[in-house]
């Protein structure tokens, strides 16, 4: 018989408004005394470690990035999503593996190789998408957003910012036609349920 | 990418192999003696007015402090250990290996991709999935390998100095003596260095022979060595980095 678990719901986008989005639904979780627990980007502290040390990354690639990306996750799995999983609680990702690839892709980076380096991430029970069209104000923190785009932007990355916008949109446009992923209009979207 | 953008950069890359400078990879298991089978062969290269660069493994200087600082708090598992070795790895063949072979100079990697592929190999890692973590790879024109038994390089990690705790894998053993579960833990990377020194076609060198005798033989494999095509090898690492840097100054 397979042991009880939590749920994990994944909250992914290509803004900064994921996390104010993120908040909202633990917000919409507590109100319904679910226990819940939440995992966001960098948790790890390798971003932040490497904008203490260098200022603005001006050289790494978008495949280092992405690397660097993965290596939070492992750190986030480990220590963040699967203990609250066991737990049985609820826990939010926010971001997930979605905006890494959206990003990934937009950057140019093989949707291939993109899917087989995440393959180690479980694939979340609920997938929500958070668009620039949800009312949330935009988040103050720093985001793996802002990072990868300032990150390419400010080095040697040939790809204009509005065709990385536009085709990170695109994946996550083809996910959400294939029903993939669900845009999160507002917290009470989200499934609270088993 | 488009198919005239592509058939731009291979016919660039086609230019460009006959000038280019050969990447030569010097692998085997700690103790192996391969750093000083690396010294002096870049010592003869440049004796003979070759422009030699050295690059050694987890050395970008962008990613090493954050590996290092992880290390010492032993908090990285497997899958960490691998993504963040991969990540300084893609870096330092962007930032230090390409360009330098771009212009002519030879690379003298002091361990390479095949020490990732070993050790996350014998961490019980999945092959496939470290392959793709690596990818795309960056094939060296010549890979020595540097062979001892796991009971010779304890002895001589032992000689020297106490392996660190990754270095002795006692992350994966779980043994409190180091010493120990290095010589299990070697033993797990040499099987793994063998079967790649099998399928990637290495040059053995036995290092359990004085180093004079294993420098001859580098020389004279060395001098046998034929340049691999990067049409026909590395066709992907360099199109993407001739992508990225099209508007820059490193491509001369």
């Amino acid at each position: 018989m397979r042991a009880k678990r939590g749920r994990l719901i994944a909250v992914d986008g290509s803004t900064a408004q994921v996390i104010p989005a993120a908040k909202d639904v633990v917000r919409a979780l507590a109100a319904a005394k679910i226990p819940r627990g939440v995992s966001t980007w960098d948790a790890s502290g390798i971003f932040t470690d490497l904008f203490a040390a260098n200022g603005v990354m001006r050289d790494p690639s978008a495949r280092t990035l992405t690397l660097l990306y993965a290596a939070d996750l492992a750190f986030r799995l480990r220590w963040q999503i699967r203990p609250a999983l066991e737990e049985q609680r609820f826990v939010i990702a926010a971001p997930y593996v979605e905006t890494a690839k959206a990003l990934g892709m937009a950057a140019g980076l093989p949707r291939k190789w993109l899917d087989e380096l995440f393959r180690f991430a479980p694939r979340a029970d609920d997938s929500y998408l958070v668009t620039e069209s949800a009312t949330h104000a935009p988040a103050r923190a720093r985001t793996y957003l802002d990072c990868f785009s300032a990150t390419l932007q400010g080095g040697s990355g040939v790809i204009p910012p509005g065709d990385m916008r536009a085709r990170s949109l695109a994946y996550l446009a083809s996910l959400e036609k294939r029903r993939r992923i669900v845009r999160l209009q507002s917290a009470a979207d989200v499934v609270l349920g088993p | 990418m488009h198919q005239r953008e592509l058939r731009r950069w291979r016919e660039l890359l086609r230019q460009r192999n006959a000038t280019r400078g050969l990447l030569v990879a010097f692998e085997g298991p700690d103790g192996s003696g391969k750093t000083t089978q690396r010294k002096l062969f870049k010592s003869w290269l440049k004796q003979q007015g070759r422009h030699v660069v050295v690059t050694k493994w987890n050395s970008s200087a962008l990613i090493k402090p954050i590996v290092k600082v992880r290390k010492q708090a032993r908090a990285l598992s497997p899958e960490e250990f691998c993504l963040l070795h991969a990540a300084d790895f893609r870096h330092r063949v962007e930032t230090e290996v390409l360009p330098t072979l771009w212009h002519g100079g030879t690379v003298i990697a002091d361990r390479y991709l095949f020490t990732g592929l070993a050790r996350d190999a014998a961490r019980g890692l999945d092959f496939d999935w470290i392959l793709h973590a690596y990818a795309p790879i960056l094939w060296p024109d010549l890979v020595f390998y540097f062979a001892v038994s796991p009971h010779t390089s304890a002895m001589r990690i032992a000689a020297t100095r106490e392996p660190s705790y990754y270095e002795a894998g006692q992350d994966i053993t779980g043994m409190d003596n180091p010493l120990d579960s290095y010589t299990q833990f070697t033993s797990r990377v040499i099987r793994e260095y063998e079967s790649l020194a099998l399928v990637f076609q290495f040059v053995t060198i036995d290092a359990e022979r004085t180093i004079d005798e294993q420098h001859q033989q580098v020389r004279q494999h060395f001098a046998q060595a034929q340049r691999r095509s990067w049409l026909d090898f590395n066709i992907e690492p360099l199109v993407e980095w001739l992508s990225q840097h099209a508007q820059g100054s490193q491509l001369g």
